[in-house]
């Protein structure tokens, strides 16, 4: 054990000798630093910004006049998705997803303005951000560092001498690990704090963040061992270099590109277009409400009389128009959701086919085990269009009641120059609508979603750890 | 001649060089076939609009009736645009796999829905594409720091380059050979694959003159970084892990940073402003006279001043009015937003003679028209053809013109080209 140590010492003391070592390792500790601070900086503004829009959305909205429940199922709402408690450490899809989204009757809008819709090219490029940081930069600089460990003693000589010191192999390659793992534990260090501060400032995160720093931990320790094995195993130290150069490029930048476009052209996700004229073409099928003689409307307007034990509709002691609406409402957003469904089954199975991908790289692994954690993933993005779908089903919904218990119905269809004032309600109604707050998923549920990238970049630790042990005998060779 | 077909062989009997080539040749394939497969895609879906488009106006249509009012098809027909993609837009898909490229719009206020996205798969979008322009700009310089940071280490580490020294023969024009001989191959192997490609998918000869001369430009840049730290003199060793921090800096760290930077410096009003400015414009119409609507809207629009006033009755030509007022109300912020991306835009642009491998993409994007420019000209194009909407629906409801059913096949159509 004390021969393993002394290795590690002795390396280590090397590395901060020379001085490209030393630069490397403290130019990547300041990179963190830095993508820690800026992010941090980036989703505070962006959550402050998108409070204060909500709060302005909410106040034009409680603020306005009296009105027909109708108006105001068109004036609609604007909802705002918060980052969440992680998304400084991950910002994920935030970018590349739609922060605000506006609610209203009869359609689903999309959620609009994404940064990468109003920001440069650069946004493509990778967002400087811990997550960034230590998936892409931290394996090259852990390859800069590491690739030379063995292939070096070996080239001059001195690995011999190591062993005539009486250092096992056992002892120099796992001192030799030891060292590449403190930098590597150098290099988490920063954004381990960073993590800590933001499970601070939101508590029921904490396991989830320990979840995602053990990730990490053993993503970068994968590399750890995979570096110190191939140092050990190739003869020259350059060939180690440009190998694991070319290997890094594999996994981290070609495998995470190639793997959406083989999951794109296997399952094709149905565009707006096709999504919209399949929608009216349903609800077709299913009535017209503008129409008195269509079957469906007809039926409803026999079961609602019915109901009421009267004849007419101007018999009704509620508005008609008002439980029309409802009724219109109701079967409209039947389809979206049956629409929503689809298209949410058609992305997670685009998913799942990237996340098999982790076999040939374990930075889809860790990508997705980042992105649940911070819940800044395509689940968390649906999550926020779901609930905000059933916010707005439930805000218009309230209003066509309103229509139909507040708004009488000879008034409600009468022209008369005072009729468009007997038609509104009150506007202390407004406040009486419930605003919008996202649940985001518990903790339990991500931590849930955390065990397969776990387990799979677990599977790459032994992996490693499984050509260490074969690099180990071969390392005999040298006599 | 011979020496040149020395050197040639010299570097296929390098097994590493070979193999690398072999590689490049094949990724370059790879990312072209994806890229072309990506917008054939997108033209499939482009092509099915004039079926869907068809099968929904005819149920408009059909229950318009009897109706005459020309507000009530403004009202309830949407009418399709579209962006193609340029022929060379396989090679760089750039903003196409986010930007919507195709948008439904009615005759109602514009910037309820000139913003509205298509539906895509973020976490897919997450990574970028595997293009050609990726490949080019990012893969591209490996390969020249694989096979060049050694050009000259490789003979001193040998010892051959003393014997070379003792030999009547210039050792400068000797690497400039090597050099030469190693940058035409990455050239070709690169380049040849996209010729065959762009070739067949009748991309325009200059363009392809212009994206081969940017890859040889660009090969010169990293093959000129290449020989700078190769004539430090150090070993293979620390060449090729000071010619990979190069890269990671100028490559991966500058643009992020300059991210950073130019997001700080040129702050973008939040467009989801302007959608609620608008509506505060649009529904606030409901609450204020009737007649202030349409006095805003003839001082601004006078060609349809002299249209009957409006009785107590509901007429769309309000309706459709304060539409337009909403839209006209929020001009200056909307000029404000893009304003502010053109110039965060124009900051990458210039950032890209400091950084070759954003001016590559920047090049290459602006050249395939999948840029965020190309974006911007597809919205002015919708905003033109969504002006001749609103004038040709004006038109009926200005001068109680009677709508009818054959009238909405009239409506102006997009030509994606003008």
């Amino acid at each position: 054990m004390s021969a393993l140590l002394s290795v590690t010492r002795n390396e280590l003391r090397a590395l901060v000798r020379q001085r490209t070592a030393l630069a490397g390792i403290v130019l990547m500790v300041a990179l963190t630093i830095t993508a820690t601070v800026v992010s941090l900086h980036h989703m505070a503004a962006a959550a402050e910004h998108r409070t204060r829009q909500q709060a302005e959305a909410q106040a034009a909205f409680d603020a306005q006049p009296d009105r027909h429940p109708h108006r105001v199922v068109h004036y609609g709402h604007f909802v705002y998705r918060l980052p969440s408690a992680l998304a400084a450490f991950d910002p994920g899809v935030d970018p590349f997803t739609g922060s605000s989204m506006f609610l209203e009757g009869h359609r689903q809008n999309t959620a609009n303005f994404g940064d990468v819709m109003q920001s440069s090219i650069l946004t493509r490029f990778g967002q400087l951000t811990p997550a960034f940081v230590l998936q892409i930069l931290a394996p090259l600089v852990l390859i800069f560092l590491g690739h030379g460990l063995l292939a070096q003693e070996r080239e001059r000589g001195t690995l011999r001498q190591l062993m005539l010191q009486g250092a096992s192999r056992r002892a120099i390659v796992g001192g030799k690990l030891l060292a590449l793992l403190i930098i590597a534990a150098a290099f988490l260090l920063p954004a381990a704090l960073g993590l800590g501060w933001l499970a601070v400032g939101a508590p029921a995160s904490a396991l989830v963040a320990l979840g995602v720093l053990a990730g990490y931990a053993l993503y970068l320790a994968a590399w750890c061992l995979v570096i110190t094995a191939v140092s050990a195993l190739l003869p020259r130290r350059r060939d180690a270099l440009l190998g694991m150069i070319g290997g890094w490029a594999v996994v981290a930048l070609l495998v995470p590109r190639i793997a959406p476009d083989v999951a794109y052209t296997a399952f094709a996700l149905p565009d707006r277009l096709q999504t919209e004229v399949g929608i009216a073409r349903d609800l077709r099928a299913m009535g017209d409400s503008h129409d008195p003689a269509d079957p469906y409307f007809a039926g409803f307007r026999q079961r609602v009389l019915d109901q009421y034990g009267v004849a007419r509709i101007e018999d009704l002691p509620v508005n008609y128009k008002g439980l029309l609406a409802v009724e219109g409402e109701r079967l409209t957003s039947t389809l979206f959701n049956r629409y929503a469904e689809h298209s949410a089954h058609i992305q997670h199975e685009q998913n799942a086919l990237v996340s098999r991908f982790a076999l040939l790289s374990p930075v889809i692994a860790i990508r997705q085990l980042s992105m649940a954690a911070a819940a800044t993933d395509l689940r968390a993005h649906l999550r926020f269009m779901d609930q905000a779908e059933q916010h707005r089903y439930g805000l218009v919904q309230q209003l066509n009641q309103m229509q139909a218990d507040a708004v009488s119905y000879a008034d409600d269809t009468a022209s008369d120059a005072g009729a468009d004032q007997r038609k509104r309600v009150d506007r202390a109604q407004w406040q009486e609508i419930p605003t919008f707050h996202y649940t985001p998923q518990p903790p339990d549920g991500v931590l849930r979603s955390l065990l397969w990238p776990l387990l799979s970049l677990l599977g790459w630790a032994l992996a490693g750890a499984l050509l260490i042990g074969g690099s180990i005998r071969r390392l005999g060779g040298v006599r | 001649m011979n020496l040149w077909r020395y050197e040639l062989r010299m570097m296929l009997r390098s097994r590493v060089a070979a193999a690398a080539l072999v590689l490049l040749s094949l990724l370059a394939l790879a990312s072209l076939v994806a890229g072309v497969q990506r917008m054939d895609s997108q033209r499939e879906a482009i092509a099915r609009i004039s079926a869907l488009h068809a099968e929904d106006l005819a149920a408009v249509s059909a229950g318009h009736g009897d109706s005459t009012d020309a507000g009530r098809a403004a009202y309830y027909s949407f009418h399709p645009t579209w962006n193609p993609p340029s022929p060379l837009a396989f090679a760089a898909v750039g903003m196409r796999d986010v930007a919507p490229y195709i948008l439904r719009v009615r005759a109602l206020g514009l910037e309820a829905q000139i913003h509205d996205g298509d539906t895509f798969n973020p976490e897919l979008a997450l990574a970028g594409r595997f293009d050609f322009a990726f490949l080019l700009t990012f893969l591209l310089p490996l390969f020249v720091i694989a096979l060049m940071h050694d050009i000259r280490s490789a003979e001193t580490e040998t010892g051959r380059e003393r014997m070379l020294r003792s030999l009547p023969l210039r050792m400068g024009r000797l690497y400039a050979r090597r050099a030469t001989v190693r940058m035409a191959a990455l050239w070709i192997c690169a380049g040849l694959p996209f010729l065959v490609v762009a070739l067949q998918q009748q991309v325009a000869a200059s363009q392809i003159l212009a994206v081969l001369g940017l890859a040889a430009g660009y090969l010169l840049f990293w093959a000129g970084l290449c020989l700078l730290v190769a004539w430090r003199g150090w070993n293979s060793g620390v060449n090729a892990a000071t010619l990979a921090s190069l890269w990671v800096v100028i490559a991966l760290v500058g643009p992020a940073l300059a991210n950073v930077g130019i997001e700080r410096a040129i702050p973008v009003e939040q467009g989801a402003g302007i959608a609620r400015a608008q509506r505060e414009a649009v529904n606030g119409a409901w609450d204020i006279p009737r007649e202030d609507t349409m006095r805003r809207f003839y001082a601004a629009y006078p060609e349809w001043r002299d249209s009957p006033p409006l009785g107590t009755d509901f007429h769309y030509k309000w309706y459709l009015a304060f539409h337009q007022n909403g839209d006209d109300a929020v001009a200056p912020l909307v000029a404000g937003y893009r304003q502010g991306i053109e110039q965060r835009t124009a900051a990458a642009s210039a950032l890209g003679w400091l950084l070759p491998p954003v001016g590559m993409q920047v090049a290459l994007t602006g050249m395939a028209d999948t840029d965020m420019q190309a974006h911007r000209a597809y919205q002015d194009r919708v905003r033109d053809y969504h002006a001749q909407l609103r004038r040709y629906f004006y038109g009926f409801l200005f001068t109680d013109t009677p709508f009818h059913e054959p009238d909405y096949d009239k409506a102006p159509r997009f030509d994606a080209d003008s």
